[in-house]
């Protein structure tokens, strides 16, 4: 089961949409490529391959760039208005943890991270998600805590995707005509209905 | 203007600052708003899109700290002229007269300095003021004097599902008091407000002014009264004179340093900034109580997904209620929770979902696709003060070289209680709406406290009217100077408060 591709793509051309959501979204749709700003070439690529295991893509000739979003926040030294008083600043912390991500890899599977099969990939990120990850870096900062908040920036970015939210189904930006059948059950014609297949 | 003194500065135009600022403006005074954030557009500046929305969030950093680290920002925090309200999903249910009362009924906690009769009147001000819907009779609480000022919103997806489970078990539901339109609004003074479009983006922006935020409400009453709104204006100092009065407020506007004369201040700045405020200056805290009994509701969420199409991104988000647990029998904690169905918008449901439930890879796309089929129940409960929860200022700066604030806090036994009562309660609703992949984010939303109001100037920092013991012509009016944490969503209470302060100050000193 899935959802019919190109919704959100459609709407957005339309009147159903207003000028700054249409910009917002289009804006995402059409950036172009990033070029790593905050991160060192190496760093960026193992961000990249760790957000490919976190939320992996179909092989797609223009992916939804995740490591883009968390680069260019970090550049803009951008907050969301919190943080974990055990963690060191963001920046310092993302720094700190791909480091981590890499000791650990190596610990385990005496291999750089991107060299390894999924499975192991997976075994790795598994093991400081749970805090339990071996590595000198995890004793200066929390893996865990590491883990959740990239687990949920990488989230939060890819599914802010117009892509993204094509796949689930979701048409909310579409609210110009408002929306009259809220019922269970009850869509207006421009909500998707999932398809077999 | 650097020489002028105006009767009155108010410092935030939130749910604290925005009724006060407008009463006191109709009242003749000479006011003067100062607001971080900038003075938006809804129409042109709101997308319906929760990333360019982030911009309403106080974004500037805060450090969380003790063992249930609060989350800011998006959960609970706002910026530009409205405050908290630009996304705040306007739910406004009355705070119950037991609920002032804690100490008296429970013997933990703290009662407030006044009583129930002192807000019952504006609170039917502010429901009628704001075009508040919800059903008539309401059925718990004392009896309302009037109805609301309009009837309910329609219940969503998510709010038939929680009447459906909570039918099964017995247990009394009702359409939400909701601070957005069922039908078309007029307001002298503000002007005509358009009903709810049912676009369900509440806790962010709302585009056409059907949700009563401050920026279409309390905040263009004030401005037609004749009240100044100096937006993107931060505020950095208090400045006393001789005799220990506020005589002169700084601020910061467009990187300049600003300063304005007045003969009162009104601090509506929040729990936080509030009290970061008056520590960075050192004011008003003969008592030490300036960060002190900070509190946050408890508000567990339990999500679970349904065959039936939910599209939760439809109708208010908090449509329906239940104040059946205000206080339940056989409790083993004191106070009680509200129930509400909430709905929810993709990507703070499914971020919220990978940070709670560790998911990721394939389980979490999985879990994503579901979205258009999940609804949630949420609770809000009381939460007592505990030493070990307060805000402090820490070493580490902020971009204007400010000292960000760190805040402790740790849910007590009694939240701990509360919490595990409302978790089987929802999971049991759930199960009997016919849930699947049941889940629980437990969370605390709304900080409260850290400028408490009292009679006794050892243990408060504010009196009964939000006056200052120690500096008698700064007042504080927003969530700072509860003395409990109510069971209720606050805003309802602030503005009601706010009112009250002000026509408290306006008796005395005008």
């Amino acid at each position: 089961m899935h959802y019919p591709e190109g919704t959100v793509r459609s709407l957005l051309n339309t009147n159903q949409v207003t000028k700054a959501t249409r910009q917002a979204l289009t804006e995402r749709l059409t950036s172009p490529a990033y070029q790593p700003q905050f991160f060192s070439a190496s760093e960026f690529a193992l961000l990249q391959a760790i957000c490919d295991r976190l939320l992996p893509q179909e092989a797609d000739d223009k992916p939804i760039d995740i490591a883009g979003g968390i680069d260019k926040r970090l550049f803009q030294n951008e907050s969301d208005g919190w943080r974990y008083d055990t963690m060191p600043a963001d920046g310092d912390a993302y720094k700190l943890g791909l480091a981590g991500v890499e000791e650990t890899a190596q610990l385990f599977f005496q291999q750089a991270f991107q060299q390894l099969a999924g499975s192991q990939q997976d075994d790795v990120l598994l093991n400081i998600q749970r805090s339990v990850a071996p590595g000198k870096t995890w004793e200066h900062l929390p893996a865990g805590r590491f883990f959740e908040e990239l687990l949920t920036e990488a989230t939060h970015i890819y599914y802010s995707h117009p892509l993204a939210q094509e796949a689930i189904g979701y048409v909310g930006m579409a609210d110009v005509p408002t929306w009259q059948r809220i019922s269970l059950n009850e869509l207006e014609d421009r909500e998707p209905r999932k398809v077999n297949g | 203007m650097l020489t002028e003194t105006v009767d009155a500065v108010v410092i935030g135009t939130g749910a604290g600052g925005a009724p006060l600022l407008a009463r006191l403006a109709a009242a003749g005074l000479k006011v003067v708003a100062l607001e971080a954030g900038k003075h938006w557009n809804p129409a042109t500046d709101f997308a319906t899109d929760e990333k360019s929305q982030e911009k309403l969030f106080w974004n500037d950093e805060r450090l969380s700290a003790g063992n249930d680290p609060l989350p800011f920002g998006s959960n609970n925090s706002g910026t530009g002229v409205g405050g908290s309200t630009l996304h705040y999903t306007a739910y406004t249910p009355r705070a119950q007269p037991d609920d002032l009362q804690l100490r008296t009924d429970f013997g933990v906690g703290e009662d407030w300095p006044l009583g129930f009769d002192q807000l019952e009147p504006y609170y039917d001000e502010v429901e009628q003021f704001l075009g508040v819907s919800g059903p008539s009779p309401y059925p718990w609480g004392p009896t309302r004097k009037r109805a609301y000022a309009l009837g309910p919103l329609p219940i969503n997806g998510a709010g038939q599902l929680m009447e459906r489970g909570c039918k099964t078990l017995g247990i009394k539901t009702s359409p939400a008091a909701n601070a957005a339109l069922s039908a078309g609004y007029y307001q002298e003074g503000v002007g005509h407000r358009p009903a709810c479009a049912n676009r369900g983006f509440c806790q962010a922006g709302c585009t056409i002014g059907a949700k009563a935020s401050m920026d279409v409400t309390y905040i263009p009453l004030a401005i037609h009264h004749g009240a100044e709104i100096r937006p993107e204006s931060f505020v950095t100092q208090l400045v006393q004179d001789a005799s220990g009065r506020i005589s002169e407020v700084i601020y910061i506007r467009n990187g300049q340093e600003e300063r304005q004369r007045c003969r009162f201040v009104f601090l509506c700045a929040g729990t936080v900034e509030t009290a970061r405020l008056l520590l960075m200056n050192n004011l008003a805290n003969s008592s030490g109580q300036v960060g002190r009994n900070l509190m946050a509701h408890t508000g567990l969420q339990i999500w679970g997904e349904f065959e039936e199409d939910v599209r939760p991104y439809k109708g208010i988000p908090g449509a329906l209620i239940s104040e059946d647990t205000h206080r339940p029998k056989q409790a083993d904690f004191a106070g009680g929770y509200l129930l509400q169905s909430i709905g929810v918008m993709p990507l703070t449901y499914i971020s919220q979902m990978a940070r709670a439930r560790g998911i990721w890879g394939q389980d979490l796309k999985r879990a994503a696709l579901a979205y258009n089929h999940v609804a949630g129940i949420n609770i809000l409960g009381d939460c007592l003060p505990y030493e070990q929860n307060y805000l402090e200022l820490s070493d580490e700066k902020d971009i204007r070289g400010l000292p960000k604030p760190r805040i402790y806090f740790s849910n007590g036994d009694n939240e701990k209680r509360m919490t595990a009562h409302a978790d089987k309660i929802m999971r049991d609703i759930w199960d009997a709406a016919g849930a699947k992949n049941v889940w629980a984010f437990p969370r605390n939303a709304h900080v409260i406290g850290t400028c408490r109001m009292g009679t006794d100037p050892a243990k408060a920092v504010v009196n009964p009217d939000g006056q200052s013991f120690d500096i008698p012509n700064l007042f504080i009016s927003d969530n700072s100077t509860f003395p409990s944490a109510l069971s209720v969503n606050p805003a309802l209470t602030i503005m009601a408060l706010s009112l009250r302060t002000a026509d408290r100050f306006l008796e005395k000193y005008k």
